[in-house]
């Protein structure tokens, strides 16, 4: 039961559900209504119909190599963030955060300029004498990758350090008194106590990336369609809302499930600690 | 607006709506939701202030127009755009989805204008063309067989992602006639389209997209709209076997009746030869009066698509073939793109 001060939070709730929820129940409402009452024809073409199969798959592996990209950069810099001296960390932090205060088309418009054939990179690797003709680095999933990793890095990295800082030192101290080497420290001690916070943050992270749309959009080149844009081009231009509201239960039905896995390793997380 | 001010206008807010006076005095704006960029920017600079300097009514405009919007604004019964933009197809998806409003031509009583540019539910107010164009330095193409053929043109693709403004190209470079073209033989199309598929760097959704990145030198062939071409350097175009479409008007369904008025009188405006000069300055595209040509002279007129020339060397979009066929060719297309 909501405590007295929980109560307050109710206009809160009933927003939600009559801005939110509501809409949502018209959704899925609508994919499973056909011209001759209930009906789950939307979802068995969209389950058939190899082409949208494909794009949940796309959307699933670059989702997750996003992710698997983010843990690779993010838990080093978190690491490495964490033993700072907290007026310096303060600064790295303001720097990981920035990216927040640019606006992610701009950051994503900013990809092409360094990706792009006659863009930063591939001009470097041309001068260096390392490539001969342009890497396909834009408008492939290699650049729609890169550009997702970008947007979600900070939102791994800033749960994952404010979990490593509840890290209590005296552990990692212990450790060393006990004779372990820092890297035995480190596998042993310390990556352990972070791997619940690092699990948590890399649902967070795939979740979030379901559902990207303009980032394929802009660095996809229109070839590496995932879920979002297919919804686009199914609502906006085909005007085939059925079969997109059933893509779309589809998807949220999906979340919603990993978001189970997300909460059972959150409480897990919160009992260890 | 902070919390005193919402407080102070709340109550004069309520005094506006209960008047009866302010009501009777009829909508002193309307809204308009064109496909946004320069083509919005033209309408803002022609067409708008003739209306507003008549009738006292302001136009705002919101961008882009998109079929899905359309549908949801109609469906939802909330009508709040008193004007809308569609391209040739999907002014005849829209009609046959039954979300527009008749328009009444007695009312706009329009000045000359082409005929096909009349329809029952819209009014043809822009051409524009679809061609091919490519960097300076790059051989360059003469049809779309040329186009096509990566080997003896060698360099990457831009296409559209719109098969309204691929499906008849592939045809014309696979050897169709000019003007055998429709109806279209999707398969041939498909085919040929395959053979090319590999070579296109990016597929476009926005008109502003290939002439970008063939500035960038992203990629070296692209099918593009023709206007603004010629003011770009070192990019070159031609209207050979390019194709020329119509972009539209229309009314949403379920508009109260003075708005809908204002509608009409605002197409009028659209009409006069004298601010489609305007237009064709912001944007070298025609608008549908005949007289343009004559009042901007032959030479300016050359890089348009209604020039005579140009209508000699295009075809003309068949949005009936599309709206028939439309919905089938999207499931086809979509599979194309998805796997591309």
């Amino acid at each position: 039961m909501p405590d007295a001060n929980g109560w307050r939070a109710l206009p809160l709730l009933a927003l939600f559900l009559i801005v939110f929820d509501y809409s949502l129940g018209g959704l899925l409402a609508k994919s499973v209504n056909g011209s001759a009452g209930l009906t789950l024809q939307y979802f068995k073409e969209a389950w058939t119909t190899k082409a949208y199969f494909r794009v949940f798959v796309d959307t699933l592996r670059v989702s997750l190599i996003a992710t698997v990209v983010c843990v690779l950069l993010g838990y080093p810099l978190a690491y490495w963030m964490r033993g700072l001296p907290e007026r310096r960390r303060a600064a790295v932090m303001t720097l990981v955060l920035m990216t927040f205060w640019v606006s992610i088309l701009v950051r994503t418009y900013a990809w092409i300029v360094v990706l792009g054939n006659a863009g930063l990179v591939n001009r470097t690797l041309l001068a260096t004498g390392l490539i001969r003709e342009p890497l396909t680095l834009l408008y492939s999933e290699v650049g729609v990758t890169i550009g997702m990793a970008n947007v979600l890095l900070p939102f791994l990295v800033l749960p994952l350090l404010t979990a490593m800082l509840r890290i209590d030192d005296r552990l990692l101290r212990a450790a060393a008194s006990l004779g372990a080497s820092r890297r035995q420290t480190f596998w042993r001690v310390f990556f352990p106590l972070s791997l619940p916070a690092l699990g948590v943050s890399a649902l967070l992270l795939f979740m979030l990336s379901l559902g990207f749309y303009i980032t394929p959009a802009i660095l996809g080149g229109g070839k590496v369609p995932l879920l979002g844009n297919l919804l686009d081009t199914l609502i906006n231009e085909t005007s085939e809302w059925s079969l997109a509201a059933a893509i779309s239960t589809a998807l949220l039905a999906f979340a919603l499930a990993v978001f189970a896995v997300f909460l059972r390793l959150n409480r897990m997380m919160e009992t260890k600690s | 607006m902070n919390r005193r001010d919402f407080l102070l206008s709340a109550p004069a807010a309520s005094l506006i709506v209960a008047s009866p006076k302010a009501f009777a005095a009829g909508p002193t704006s309307i809204r308009l939701i064109d496909s946004g960029g320069t083509t919005g920017e033209s309408i803002a600079a022609a067409y708008i202030p003739p209306f507003t300097e008549k009738y006292g009514v302001r136009v705002i405009r919101e961008a882009p127009s998109s079929l899905g919007k359309l549908r949801a604004m109609v469906e939802s019964g909330r009508i709040n755009a008193a004007l809308f933009e569609l391209g040739s197809s999907t002014l005849a998806q829209a009609r046959e989805l039954n979300l527009l409003e008749k328009l009444d031509w007695a009312a706009i009583n329009p000045d000359p204008m082409f005929p096909e540019a009349r329809d029952d539910y819209g009014m043809g107010y822009q051409y524009f063309s679809t061609v091919m164009a490519w960097r300076e330095g790059n051989k360059a193409p003469q049809a779309w067989a040329d186009f096509f053929n990566v080997q003896r043109f060698p360099g990457k693709r831009c296409m559209s992602a719109y098969p309204h403004y691929t499906l008849a190209f592939a045809l014309l470079a696979d050897g169709v006639e000019l003007d055998r073209l429709f109806p279209l033989d999707v398969n041939r199309a498909m085919r040929k389209l395959e053979s090319i598929k590999s070579h296109v760097s990016v597929w476009w959704k926005t008109g502003t997209q290939p002439l970008q990145l063939l500035k960038d030198n992203e990629v070296q062939y692209a099918v593009t709209w023709s206007a603004g071409i010629e003011r770009e350097p070192g990019i070159r175009s031609t209207f050979n076997q390019g194709m020329y479409d119509i972009a539209w008007l229309v009314v949403p369904r379920g508009q109260d009746p003075a708005t809908k008025d204002l509608a009409m009188k605002f197409l009028h405006e659209v009409t006069v030869a004298k601010n489609q000069m305007v237009a064709a300055k912001v944007l070298p595209l025609s608008g549908n009066s005949p007289q343009l040509e004559g009042l901007l002279g032959a030479k300016a007129f050359q890089s348009f698509p209604t020039a005579k020339a140009n209508l000699q060397a295009q075809f003309k979009q068949n949005a009936q073939w599309w709206q028939k066929n439309g919905p089938e060719v999207n499931k086809i297309w979509s599979n194309f793109l998805l796997n591309a």
